[in-house]
């Protein structure tokens, strides 16, 4: 069950390399966010009780569903529907994120050696994860998309530091806290002034200071 | 106790001033708060104390301390007139101040923390807390440089988390990651974890710490926010990413492991050079050019460092030159920007004829900053020539000095440029306050001290510091 909901995970960023409307990009954060609740359900004895209900509220709450939220207002805001003219075409976005996947997994299982109880799937998934968010931050235009590929990235480090639960529960507590603590900044830096200010919310809005 | 007054004053100072919401009171606790600094600091350099397990002084991080508090007495002093031409409302004076005490109160957090978590957080605490002075000026460049600085340094600061989960994977759940603990049992780190680690915590720190290729957010940020925060941003906020830096490259030495993390941090040192090289030469804005001059000195610190040896000797002499000398100039080019309203280059003609003392400053601490006897940085780019050769590179000291003198070279043009000739005819000389000169001055004055005759004390605690990371002379 846990297998399956990983690979659900890892499911999910290629089908946001592959695509180009935003809305689906919002769509795979919630089912991100709610594969990562159910891992951390069912994980449960890792946690004490408290810990637990924090996480879920985490989880379920602010990732699958005031984050996902709050884009999709943003988008609908703006009418801005579809990733346009990425810097690199969806097809090799693809070629490169199944790359990603197949390097994640390598460098998991060819750990295998040295690692004190590590486990694979997670450690592959994750690591995969967190490259195809920063390939989707460094080959897309839109603003939307950058701080979706940003919520992709910690929600890779996230399960990263879910593998490490038992042994160092202060980890997934310290990468929570500052998930809430940026993800809060981050959108109402874009909801207040981005958008009043900038005509289309593109990153190329963005290339006034350069030397 | 002196440590929680450093970490807890602006928290309680910062709710008060909310309550008052009044001008006097926010520059004052501004003083008060840079007094309290330098003299707890001063103190506990003589007697070193803890604060729970959590926070220490230690041989390497005093050093950075008394940079800091140095520094923000002079910036705070630079503050009393800045505040009061700024103009702002109570309210937004309020909430400035309250950043200000709040972004210190971080970077302190940062030097003296003792486990590699809580300085994570104490990083990303000072990010949040030093945006809004990004956007102090409210158009559309500040927008953009704020949005930059936050996200980049989100990325960075998401990837230093990675580094820390590896890390502690490395460790296994015998090691904690306290620096002492991780340092005591660094021979029962899983190397491969370790190796894995180091390269996302110098990414993550290095983007807060401005190197190249990871600087992008840097010269925006530095341009755009008024120059006493940038003096602070450039001279303090990026040591204490430094800092977090050097903790886990010690690690890795007493791991044994420092061969791959030296490569990366001269590699690193010397694209940062090379970025700023670039640069200079096609330089329009005076405040980006002192942006790009940070990324090269930290560049030199990181090739220092990563030499070892005499090499974190000459880096950690080097990071108090470029402190104070990036500082003064910071503040001088606010002194700039208030007579001439302009932040081209070719804006600004014969700022001698318009402010002898500000033009005598802007060049002075020029020549500070191009390691010019008798300045400090002079002795620390020699001894980090020495550590190259000493290492058997003797090939790196052609690109080292070309990239330093193309440097020199298009800074000195744009300082000597804007410091003679005859000045813009619409320029009207603005009376400048004596307290936007004393900071600098002062700034210049420790250095011109410790470059000409080292102070025992001085030397003590940079060597301590070298010492610490398995340097020194």
């Amino acid at each position: 069950m846990i297998n399956f909901l990983i690979v659900l995970f890892g499911v999910t960023m290629l089908y946001v390399a592959a695509t180009s409307r935003i809305e689906a990009y919002v769509r795979m954060l919630v089912a991100q966010g709610l594969v990562l609740f159910l891992l951390v359900v069912a994980d449960w004895q890792s946690f004490h009780l408290f810990n637990l209900l924090f996480l879920a509220v985490e989880t379920l709450g602010f990732k699958a569903i005031i984050i996902p939220w709050f884009l999709r207002r943003v988008v609908r805001r703006n009418g801005v529907f579809r990733e346009l003219e990425p810097y690199i075409p969806n097809f090799f976005s693809v070629v490169i994120a199944s790359l990603i996947f197949a390097f994640g997994f390598l460098l998991a299982y060819g750990s295998l050696d040295f690692a004190r109880d590590i486990k694979p799937l997670y450690f592959g998934v994750s690591v995969s994860t967190m490259l195809t968010g920063l390939l989707v931050i460094t080959t897309r235009k839109m603003l939307v998309t950058h701080v979706a590929g940003y919520m992709m990235l910690e929600n890779g480090i996230f399960l990263l530091s879910l593998s490490m639960a038992r042994e160092m529960p202060l980890l997934v507590n310290l990468g929570v806290l500052l998930d809430i603590f940026l993800g809060i900044f981050l959108l109402g830096l874009f909801a207040t002034k981005i958008k009043s200010t900038f005509d289309e919310s593109k990153i190329d809005a963005l290339t006034h200071l350069r030397d | 106790m002196l440590i929680a007054i450093l970490i807890l004053f602006p928290l309680v100072a910062g709710v008060l001033l909310l309550a008052l919401k009044s001008k006097t009171a926010n520059v004052a606790t501004i003083y008060l708060y840079a007094a309290l600094h330098l003299v707890i600091s001063v103190w506990l350099w003589r007697q070193p104390s803890s604060l729970l397990p959590f926070f220490r002084v230690d041989d390497l991080n005093i050093l950075f301390l008394l940079v800091l508090s140095v520094l923000y007495l002079g910036v705070a002093f630079y503050h009393g007139d800045f505040l009061k031409q700024s103009g702002l409302s109570p309210r937004w004076h309020t909430w400035y101040a309250i950043c200000l005490l709040l972004f210190n109160c971080c970077m302190t957090g940062v030097i003296l923390s003792t486990h590699l978590g809580l300085l994570w957080v104490f990083v990303e605490g000072t990010t949040l807390a030093s945006a809004p002075f990004i956007y102090y000026e409210g158009n559309k460049a500040a927008l953009e440089a704020t949005w930059k600085y936050v996200f980049i340094c989100s990325v960075g600061i998401a990837l230093a988390f990675v580094g820390i989960i590896l890390l502690s994977m490395s460790a296994g759940d015998t090691v904690s990651l306290f620096f002492d603990d991780l340092g005591a049992n660094a021979g029962k780190l899983s190397p491969f974890w370790l190796r894995l680690a180091f390269p996302f915590i110098l990414m993550g720190f290095g983007t807060k710490m401005g190197l190249a290729p990871v600087h992008a957010w840097l010269p925006d940020a530095h341009a755009e926010s008024p120059a006493p925060i940038s003096a602070v941003l450039s001279g303090t906020l990026l040591n204490t990413a430094l800092l977090g830096i050097l903790r886990v490259y010690r690690v890795m030495d007493l791991a044994g492991q420092s061969a791959q993390a030296r490569i990366l941090l001269v590699a690193m040192g010397f694209l940062s050079l090379f970025v700023c090289a670039v640069f200079v030469l096609k330089n329009r804005n005076y405040k980006r050019m002192l942006a790009y001059s940070s990324i090269e000195n930290m560049g030199l610190i990181a090739i220092g460092a990563g030499l070892g040896g005499v090499g974190i000797f000459a880096a950690m002499l080097h990071m108090v030159a470029h402190s104070l000398g990036k500082a003064s100039l910071f503040l001088t080019a606010g002194n700039i920007l208030g007579h001439y309203g302009t932040k081209d280059v070719a804006g600004v003609r014969g700022l001698l004829r318009v402010d002898r003392a500000t033009g005598w400053l802007w060049i002075i601490g020029f020549l500070a900053l191009a390691a010019f006897p008798p300045f400090p940085a002079f002795l620390s780019e020699f001894l980090m020539a020495g550590a190259i050769l000493d290492g058997g590179y003797a090939w790196m000291l052609v690109p080292f000095f070309l990239l330093l003198t193309v440097i020199l070279f298009g800074m000195g043009h744009s300082v000597m440029q804007m410091a003679f000739g005859d000045p813009n005819p619409s320029v009207r000389s603005q009376r400048t306050p004596l307290v936007n000169y004393i900071p600098q001055v002062l700034f210049l004055a420790v250095l011109v001290a410790v470059g000409l005759a080292m102070p025992a004390p001085v030397y003590d605690l940079v060597q301590r510091a070298a010492v610490s990371l398995g340097g020194g002379r």
